[in-house]
């Protein structure tokens, strides 16, 4: 092998320099603009007795911004975000179901995909009963049930919100 | 003989100056700022283009059919003129505006309410905005179907894209930036696309609003990349882009079957060099001084000078488009204000909440289809093929009769893209329901 001349040993000097310049631009990039917190997200929000939540109906808490459900004997805290495209989810009165208005996914009362474009079911957040009284983790989320799960479903109770124009 | 008696005026400007602005003129501290001779002859306009720089960014003479204004429909000018209207008012904006969540609202009522001539501002901003994306796109589509893509314009089309994409970006950060109803749930609903691409969809996302949710960290980043990183990159990509068509000689040249075939308005030049090059330049005066193979000088066949001057010609035609595009944007920022709904609200979402109408298509497309099909694999896929294709598309002709497969296609692309916007932004309504805009507008930009 060769002994590489001056020239090919600066010229590789410089390459490599410019590359960690660049990789270091990159790297502050990245730091500067990753979030430092995770938004509204990440503190337990104390929502009240299980009893407070009557059967079938659907409680929202701006705070968190968050619904607590009560689907028969089972309660979940539902994130007000479409999995879909962002949106918060209105609770239909009339129906006893979610519909989203922006694109007309729609959920049943334990969040589970009924239809619309949603690429699946609405986010939990973790619920626990601390006390006595329902306690919601907004910095556990777990992703929505796929579509097709149909544990709690039961029909709508009248007709759907969307449409109403 | 002395360089001054060499640029001194012989005849035109000058002569029938007043005494004290002719003193001016011919003062050392004039001639170092303006420092070509203003001679009102072919000679002195030729020689105004080497020392001047305003003539460095357009060429000394331009083919003549780059006067008609059917020829480019002078789209790339006029996204230009709307651009520098779009950085006189954002600055006057900026002495306003203050990008937090706290009072970003209340800055655009107070733009109303006590800066005088601030809502005008801000509507010629609004419309001036829109109509860039328009235009831009309207360049795009026009230099698809004049064939100027094809070499030795493939990079500057590549360009063009970019110019388009940072266009885009421009528009969609400035959206957010009022921090109402229509900003909060038009970029909620945008940002939330990017959440689509696989693997690095979340983080990516992350990265772009600063956390899970649109809110102060949103507010800020969008604000530096609108008034600090997008100009910046339009800014030198416009100057390459500008530079390349200037280069190239402002003009495609028109042909059925190639650059030189029928239908060209220049014939080649025997020989080689700056002269073979650019003849246009040299106003058809070429003669070619060097040995020509096999061939007399007198087979040499010359270009046709079908050039003139570009200014007064063409530059006066650009301040009068100028002229208009201004009276445009006035006219539409006195009738129209900008909307500004209530303050941005997480807890409620606007019915129907529709992203900014050029990506209206975009949202109409996901109501059809899976999110990873009408989020990122349409779109990016679009993006891809138009950068690829000058690339691709090697037939060196540019009428739209000798390429039929590219226009039909492209055809294709441009009514289902028009057709789709059309209908995400006129006629939708709440729950994306079908509802005709003659029954109820759902419509706000």
């Amino acid at each position: 092998m060769t002994e590489p001349t001056r020239r090919q040993v600066l010229r590789t000097g410089w390459k490599v320099g410019g590359a960690l310049l660049a990789g270091a631009a990159g790297y502050t990039a990245f730091e500067a603009l990753s979030p430092l917190s995770t938004g509204a997200a990440g503190g337990k929000i104390e929502v009240g007795a299980p009893s407070n939540f009557q059967a079938g109906s659907a409680t929202y808490f701006a705070e968190g911004r968050f619904y607590v459900v009560n689907a028969g004997d089972h309660y979940f805290a539902l994130s007000q975000k479409c999995p879909h495209l962002g949106c918060k989810v209105p609770f239909c009165d009339s129906s006893g179901r979610f519909e989203c208005a922006c694109h007309g996914s729609v959920f049943d009362l334990a969040g589970e995909y009924v239809q619309g474009p949603s690429p699946r079911g609405m986010d939990r957040y973790h619920l626990a009963l601390e006390q006595g009284n329902l306690v919601v983790n907004t910095g556990i989320v777990v992703a929505g049930p796929d579509r097709g799960t149909t544990t709690y479903r039961t029909p709508p109770k009248g007709p759907s919100c969307l449409g109403k124009v | 003989m002395s360089e001054h008696d060499v640029l001194e005026p012989t005849q035109g400007v000058g002569v029938d100056e007043p005494v004290i602005r002719r003193g001016l003129h011919r003062s050392s501290v004039w001639r170092s700022i303006v420092r070509h001779p203003q001679e009102d002859t072919p000679r002195g306009r030729a020689l105004q283009g080497f020392s001047n720089f305003f003539l460095h960014v357009y060429p000394v003479k331009v083919p003549r059919r780059v006067l008609r204004n059917r020829y480019s429909y002078r789209l790339g000018f006029i996204a230009a003129v709307l651009f520098g209207i779009l950085l006189v008012t954002g600055l006057y904006l900026m002495f306003v505006y203050t990008p937090s969540v706290g009072s970003a609202y209340g800055d655009m009522q107070k733009l109303k309410t006590g800066v005088g001539f601030g809502q005008l501002i801000r509507n010629v901003h609004r419309w001036s905005a829109h109509l860039m994306v328009l235009v831009v796109f309207l360049h795009l589509i026009r230099v698809f179907y004049a064939g100027a893509y094809k070499s030795p314009r493939e990079f500057n089309w590549v360009l063009g894209l970019m110019l388009l994409m940072l266009t885009l970006a421009f528009s969609f950060t400035g959206y957010l930036l009022p921090w109402d109803q229509l900003a909060y749930w038009a970029v909620t609903v945008g940002t939330n696309l990017v959440h689509y691409i696989p693997l690095v969809g979340g983080q990516l996302q992350n990265l772009l609003i600063g956390g899970d949710q649109i809110g102060q960290s949103t507010l800020i980043r969008f604000y530096a990349l609108h008034v600090a990183v997008l100009p910046a990159l339009l800014v030198t990509i416009l100057g390459v882009h500008i530079w390349r068509v200037r280069k190239d000689g402002f003009a495609v040249r028109r042909s059925s079957v190639g650059a030189f075939g029928e239908g060209a308005t220049e014939a080649p030049v025997a020989g080689s060099g700056p002269a073979h090059a650019a003849p246009e330049l040299y106003g058809g005066r070429v003669r070619l001084l060097g040995v020509v193979d096999r061939e007399s000088v007198t087979a040499e066949s010359r270009p046709v000078d079908d050039t003139v001057f570009t200014w007064p010609h063409l530059v006066v035609r650009h301040v009068v488009v100028a002229l208009g595009v201004c009276a445009a944007v006035l006219t539409l920022g006195v009738l129209f204000a900008a909307p500004l709904r209530g303050l941005a609200n997480p807890n409620v979402t606007p019915e129907p909440a529709k992203a900014p109408w050029y990506f209206a298509g975009l949202q109409e497309l996901l109501s059809h289809f899976d999110p990873l099909v009408a989020g990122i694999l349409v779109p990016a896929g679009a993006v891809i093929a138009f950068v690829l294709l000058p690339y691709i598309d090697r037939n060196p002709a540019t009428a739209a009769r000798s390429r039929k497969v590219a226009v039909v296609l492209f055809s294709i692309l441009l009514v289902a893209a028009v057709v789709l916007t059309v209908i995400g932004t006129f006629f939708r309504g709440p729950g994306w329901q079908w509802v005709p805009p003659w029954h109820h507008w759902y419509v706000e930009l």
